[in-house]
This record gives C-alpha cells, structure tokens and sequence, in this order.
C-alpha cells in the first residue's frame, strides 16, 4: 500500500509537524514523502542570497552560524595567541557558533567560564592588555548588560586614559542578537545603539554569511575593542556559497546594495532584507526605486557613502529594529 | 579537624517550634566542617591548609554523587554559622616595636634591602605630605595619600618579580616607587601637563606605566580584578615566567567584579595574586557596613582559593605572605587571596574629610603606635641600620628631591587641547577628525577667551 504523502506546514522559519520528529522519520523511512508548505503567518523576509566575489577561490554552502565557526577557525589557526570564552562555547555554544572549535584547537584556548558577563568582559580585556587575543561570547546580546561597565568605562577607555600605551585592543565581543520567532523580551533584543554612541569601541553587524565572516574577521584583527553582534534569526535561514579562503571585509565601510531613484533606505543586518522586500513592494504598487544601503559599521559609520547619493532625492528612511 | 555536635532530637525541635517558627537552628552548636585537602605545608612557606574539598576517587561508597558537590551524607540538621568560628588569624612577623617573633619568619634581609623599603616608605610618605599641600593651595586638582598603608606596597612590592603585572586601584602608588619610577613622572602626572604618561586626560594619582609593568589606574572600583584574572590567564598560556597580582580595598571587594575575578581565577587556574588593603574604611564606610563575615580573606576559600590574612603594617610580613603567595601561583598556576590588614591613616581624597566619621583620636592612635614606617624604623634603630643623624639627612634629601620635581612639574605647560581627540582609536577616524578641526578653528577664532598660553601649542 502506497502511503499517504505527509504535508508538513511551516510557519515563520521553521518547520512544524504535529507529528514528532520520530514519526517523521518513520514516515520518510518507509518511502513517504513530506511536502514542506511555507506559509506567513506573520510578517517577514525573504533571504536573498548574496554571490561571492568572482575573484574567490573555493567556496562552501555556509549559513551564518556556520560562516562565524569558518571565521573563529582562521583566527584560531592565524593567531597563536588567541582565545575563545563565554558561557558553554566548548561544546559548541547554544547556537552551535563554536562547533568543533574546541576539539581542533584544544580546551585552553576555547573555553567555558562562569555564568558572569562582567567577568567575561574583564577577563577578556585582561587578556588584551597582556598582548593577546581574545574573541568573547555573550550568550544572547540581552544578557550584555552586567559587562556595560567593562565595555563602557574600561575597554573603550583604555588606550585613551593610558596615552596610547595600553590598549584593549585584541577584544571582540560577539553576541547573538535581534528578534527571533519565540524569542519575546530576554531573546530579542537589538542593544547595539547603546554601543554605536561610544567612542572606543567599535559596532559591528553583518547582514548574511559573507559578510560575517569577512566582518568578523576584520573584527578580531582591528586594533581596537570591536563588538560584533549576528543576528540570530539570520544563523540558520542566511545561507550564501561563502569563500572558504581568509578574507576580510574593512571595517567603517557602508555598502550600497541596490540602487533606485527615489529613496534611500539605510540600515543594518536583518533589517536589509526587510527593505528589500519593501522595495520591490514599493516598486511595484508604487513605482517607486529605492537605495538600500547596508552601514555593516554603526560605529565609526560611513557617512561618505549614506551623504553621497543623486542631489535630486533629499529623502531617506532609516529601519531599525528595537 | 573533629567536630562536635549535640544530639538533638529534630521532630521534638519541630512539635514544639513549628508554629513560633522560631530561628531555632542558630542555636544549635555546629561549625563549619573544614575539609581536609592536601596540605600546603612545606619548609619553603608558612601558609596552613586551605579549605580544600576532598579528592577521593568515585567509589560505590554510600555518598551523595551529586556533580556539583563532592561531600557526603548528614542526618543532622544543622548551618553552618559564621558566628561560630574564629577568624582567620594575622600572620605577623614583628610586633609593633619592630621585634621578629619567631626568627624562623624572619626574612634575613640584608642592610641594603631594609634600608631601600625604609627608604621607599618614607619618600613616599614626603610626597604624599607635599602634594596634598598642594592640592589645597590650589596647584593640583586632587590628590590621594597613601598614609599608614606604605607597608603594604613595598613589602608585597619587594617579593614580586619587577616583571610581573601590578593591577591597583588607586592607593598603591609605592609599588610603582619600589620599581624606580621617576618621581618626576609622578608630579606629572598630579599636574595634567605634557610630559604626563596620560596628557593630562586622567585625575592625578592615575598612574601607569608600560615599562615597569604597572597597568594605568581607572577611578571604577574593581573593574581591574577581572582583567588581572585574563592578563593571567594569557600569561599562563604565554609561559612568560609571570605572575600578575591585582590590589584593591576592603570596599572594593564588595563589588561584583571582585566575585566574577575571584571564581574565574580559580575556575581557569590563573597565575594571580589577589591583595586586599583592608584598610577599615571605603570613605566614610566602615568594615562594620561593608561586610558581615570575617573580612575578605574568608571568601577565599569558598571559591576554591587558598587565603592568608597578614599584618598589613609589618613590611617584612607582608614580603613573607607575597612571596609564599607568588610561589604557590606561579608553580601551581592557581590564585591566591592575602588581606592584609592596615589603617587609612589619611582621609579617603582631598575631597574628604574623615573628622566626619570618625575621630582624631583613632586616627591619632594608628599613627603614633602601628604605623608601618615606625615600625620598621624602631627595627632599624635596634638592629643598629639608622640613626638620627641619617634620619635627619635622608628626610632633607628626600624632601629636596621632592620639591625639586614638583617645581619642575610647575612650570611645565599642559598638553595641546587637541589631545583630547588623540588615541580615541588607533587611527583617527573621519568624525573625530572633523571635531579637532572644528575645535582648532573655534580656538583660533576665540584665542583670547581661552587660557591657552598655559597650553601646548597644535600644528594646524
């Protein structure tokens, strides 16, 4: 008898079955087939994957998580000195970032801590200032807030107070952040403004895995504290064939993604996908052409690129979640 | 070590207390169960056994498995009290007329050494004298003294390595003396002018230095102690033959820094020494409204630490506890909590003054009879190293070379304005540069609304 083809509904991002994953798999097992069926049920975007560069070698199908493990891995392997911690990173972390990183490279250099993010921000500084390397996890970017004082008074601080002799400079701090579809207050939140406004430091968010990688990268090597926030509900959904060599993309540098007539429209990570699909909504029920440009950087941020559009359109929109 | 308990009968305790709900359990005569680890002890140092939980191997053994606590099994209800132990007692190797003790403590120091620390002691002392003068007519912004605590710095000062990395918080101005920094730099650094470390973008008393591996002093409390744990922990992986030793007060410990510090030091193994000047008072709060338990060296063990408390007014004590301290950290790589117990002679800052909360008399006996310089001098005067003559001309000459660096440090002008847009990052970016330029227009324009003959002049 031939079995009924099980239609699987999703809703968002993920899939979901009123059956369990087991009698999914009990299903495929005996030949079915499953049909996934996206359906909104809310309001959102659609990835658009990016192409990498022409001039790229070898590349691999990556996700963002996957493309910030391939980053951590090159700086690992690049940087004798450099180090991993936070919070569960040695398994992998809570999202996966760290995978494997632990196994390749050893435990003193990945590393669990103490569920303290103030201690995770000093200890990080600390190792900076004795000249090495240190990328920091925070476990979900809500939880960045016991290290403000850290990051804030101390990191951003340090070359300045010191005359430019002692520097925090081998610090990145990394963090999941952004709305996410069951996320609610303590998953979601976007605090990145509270960091672009701090001079010191440097605030980071990329918009998809090619991105991730070539900006995390630049991150961990820049010479001063870089705070780079991926956004979570982008980890598994943005998949790009990313370059598998060591790349980087400069830091303060905007880019213009697509380019229209009326509008500009400025913002950074998840939000630029949300523009895209605006656009092409405003484009076809308006005919309207829209700029959309990417800042990548909030801190120092490319005004050059955002100032420096057609004379004739003085209008711009600026999208940011909160 | 044995401890007795009374039986008790607990469903009697529970018929007869249940509805009072009476505190009945802080009656009960039990102490905390020290646990018996590996001893520490050896002939090279003199610290007693850390609470240390026991090792033993898994074993089929009726105790609890519990992963987060290797123990075992009571059917005795009873708390651990803190009322119900002594404190951890004050190693000390002098009394307070400078006599060693126990000649077995003593450090046999040769004449060079002592009179090195008396020396640095006591210039530091003539400094701290002349710059909080100076503070009050007006020549420098602020100043903190390092009054009474002189022996804490150079006794832990002196046993430390010169390349290990001192973390301060504010009050440890006579390491960066023990280590030959230029009295010159100090005044400075006080005056905000151009030839300070930091232009003139810190409060005085911020000091730091690369070369004598002082990191530079930020005004938040405690925020140093976790980043000595990382610097350790990179010096560990470094391998560089270091240790790094951060300092803070008996207020500082308070902070949640000095928690997150002190679990991650023992956690990740960490090559550091945590010093406390317990020094009596956070500004006006005394120990009293600072802590319940038995001070900061208690804590030590709950973290998995091993912890000493010293006198912190006896210098040679003090160079005992570190040194043991730096060894145990530096073989071992794990971390190491000493309180060392002192008196802040002087007010919290030029901005205070302690006659608010407590009295002349106290501070009036702490500087009359245990105080560190005193001490160490009357150790001097016995042991025939100092006499009167050579206290009258070493406090001339260290008086002349004070003034003759704070006159200096005077006519010196201040950094040009536009520092305050220098090493913001490593490189200027473009938003930081438009502001200089603006501000070197504005100055340019308004000159004569603007001090700026007292001012480092700017290419423009």
């Amino acid at each position: 008898m031939a079995s009924k083809g099980l239609r699987v509904l999703s809703t968002g991002l993920q899939p979901k079955c009123s059956l369990s994953y087991r009698g999914l798999f009990q299903q495929l097992a005996k030949g079915g087939t499953v049909t996934i069926v996206s359906k909104r049920s809310c309001s959102y975007f659609t990835y658009v994957p990016e192409e990498p560069p022409e001039t790229a070698g070898e590349v691999r199908q990556m996700n963002l998580c996957q493309a910030v493990n391939n980053a951590m891995e090159i700086a690992l392997q690049t940087d004798p000195t450099a180090v991993i911690f936070g919070e569960d990173v040695a398994f992998g972390g809570v999202f996966g970032a760290t995978r494997d990183l632990a196994t390749k490279f050893g435990k003193d250099r990945v590393f669990n801590t103490p569920i303290c993010e103030h201690g995770i921000a000093g200890a990080g500084i600390g190792v900076a200032i004795a000249g090495s390397t240190a990328v920091i996890e925070m476990q979900f970017a809500d939880y960045i807030m016991p290290a403000f004082d850290q990051i804030i008074n101390e990191a951003s601080r340090m070359r300045y107070r010191s005359g430019n002799t002692f520097t925090s400079a081998g610090l990145t701090i990394r963090a999941p952040s952004g709305g996410i579809n069951h996320g609610a207050i303590y998953h979601s939140s976007s605090p990145e403004t509270f960091f672009t406004h701090m001079p010191g430091i440097k605030m980071v968010i990329p918009r998809g895995p090619i991105q991730a990688k070539g900006l995390l990268l630049s991150c961990i090597r820049e010479n001063d504290p870089c705070i780079f926030f991926e956004p979570k509900i982008l980890y598994r959904s943005a998949v790009d064939m990313v370059p598998t060599e060591d790349y980087m993309i400069p830091l303060g540098k905007a880019e213009k993604i697509q380019d229209g007539s009326d509008l500009t429209m400025v913002a950074w990570g998840t939000q630029i996908h949300v523009l895209r699909d605006v656009a092409k909504l405003a484009a076809e029920k308006y005919g309207i052409t829209c700029d959309i440009i990417d800042l990548r950087t909030l801190n120092p941020w490319d005004m050059d690129t955002v100032a420096n559009v057609r004379r004739n359109r003085l209008k711009q929109l600026r999208s940011f979640s909160a | 070590m044995a401890t007795s308990r009374r039986v008790w009968s607990f469903s009697r305790r529970l018929k007869l207390h249940f509805s009072s709900l009476k505190p009945i359990y802080a009656a009960a005569p039990c102490v905390p169960v020290r646990f018996q680890g590996s001893s520490q002890q050896s002939g090279d140092h003199v610290i007693t056994d850390a609470f240390k939980p026991p090792k033993e191997a898994f074993t089929l053994e009726d105790r609890p498995h519990f992963p987060g606590s290797s123990s075992k099994w009571t059917e005795k209800l009873c708390f651990v009290e803190p009322t119900r132990y002594d404190g951890i007692p004050v190693y000390r190797v002098m009394d307070r007329d400078g006599q060693i003790m126990d000649s077995t403590q003593d450090p046999n120091f040769n004449e060079e050494t002592v009179v090195k620390m008396y020396h640095t002691m006591t210039l530091l002392n003539t400094m701290d004298r002349v710059l909080y003068d100076s503070q009050r007519q007006g020549r420098i912004s602020f100043y903190m003294t390092n009054y009474g605590e002189e022996g804490t710095h150079i006794g832990s000062a002196a046993a430390l390595d010169d390349k290990d990395l001192v973390f301060g918080q504010y009050r440890e101005t006579g390491i960066l003396m023990w280590r030959g920094f230029p009295i010159q730099q100090f005044m400075n650094q006080c005056y905000g002018n151009n030839a300070g470390g930091d232009k003139g973008r810190q409060m005085p008393v911020h000091y730091g230095c690369t070369e004598r591996c002082f990191v530079t002093i930020s005004s938040p409390l405690a925020t140093q102690m976790p980043q000595a744990v990382g610097s350790a922990y990179a010096y560990k992986r470094a391998g560089n033959g270091q240790v790094v030793i951060t300092y803070f007060g008996d207020g500082a410990s308070s902070e949640g820094d000095a928690h997150a510090a002190f679990n991650f030091a023992a956690t990740l193994d960490c090559p550091i020494i945590f010093f406390c000047r317990n020094n009596g008072y956070a500004i006006s709060t005394p120990t009293a409204e600072q802590y319940r338990g038995d001070g900061i060296a208690c804590r030590g063990p709950g973290y998995g630490m091993s912890a000493i408390r010293v006198d912190g007014n006896d210098v040679f004590a003090v160079y005992n506890v570190t040194k043991a301290a730096r060894e145990i950290a530096f073989k071992e790589n794990r971390p190491v909590l000493i309180e060392a117990m002192t008196y802040r002679i002087g007010h919290h800052s030029t901005s205070d003054d302690s006659s608010a909360y407590r009295s002349v008399d106290e501070v009036r006996y702490w500087d009359k009879h245990d105080h560190p310089i005193g001490r160490l001098r009357k150790y001097m005067f016995r042991k025939g190293l100092w006499d009167d003559d050579k206290e009258q001309a070493w406090m001339k000459k260290s008086k002349q070379t004070i003034l003759t660096a704070f006159a200096d440090a005077e006519k010196r002008k201040k950094s040009s304005p536009v520092e305050c847009f220098r090493d913001v990052y490593k490189e200027m970016p473009w938003h930081i540069e438009r502001q200089m330029q603006e501000t070197k227009e504005h100055l340019a324009k308004y000159r004569d609304q603007y001090p700026l003959d007292k001012f480092d002049s700017w290419d423009d």
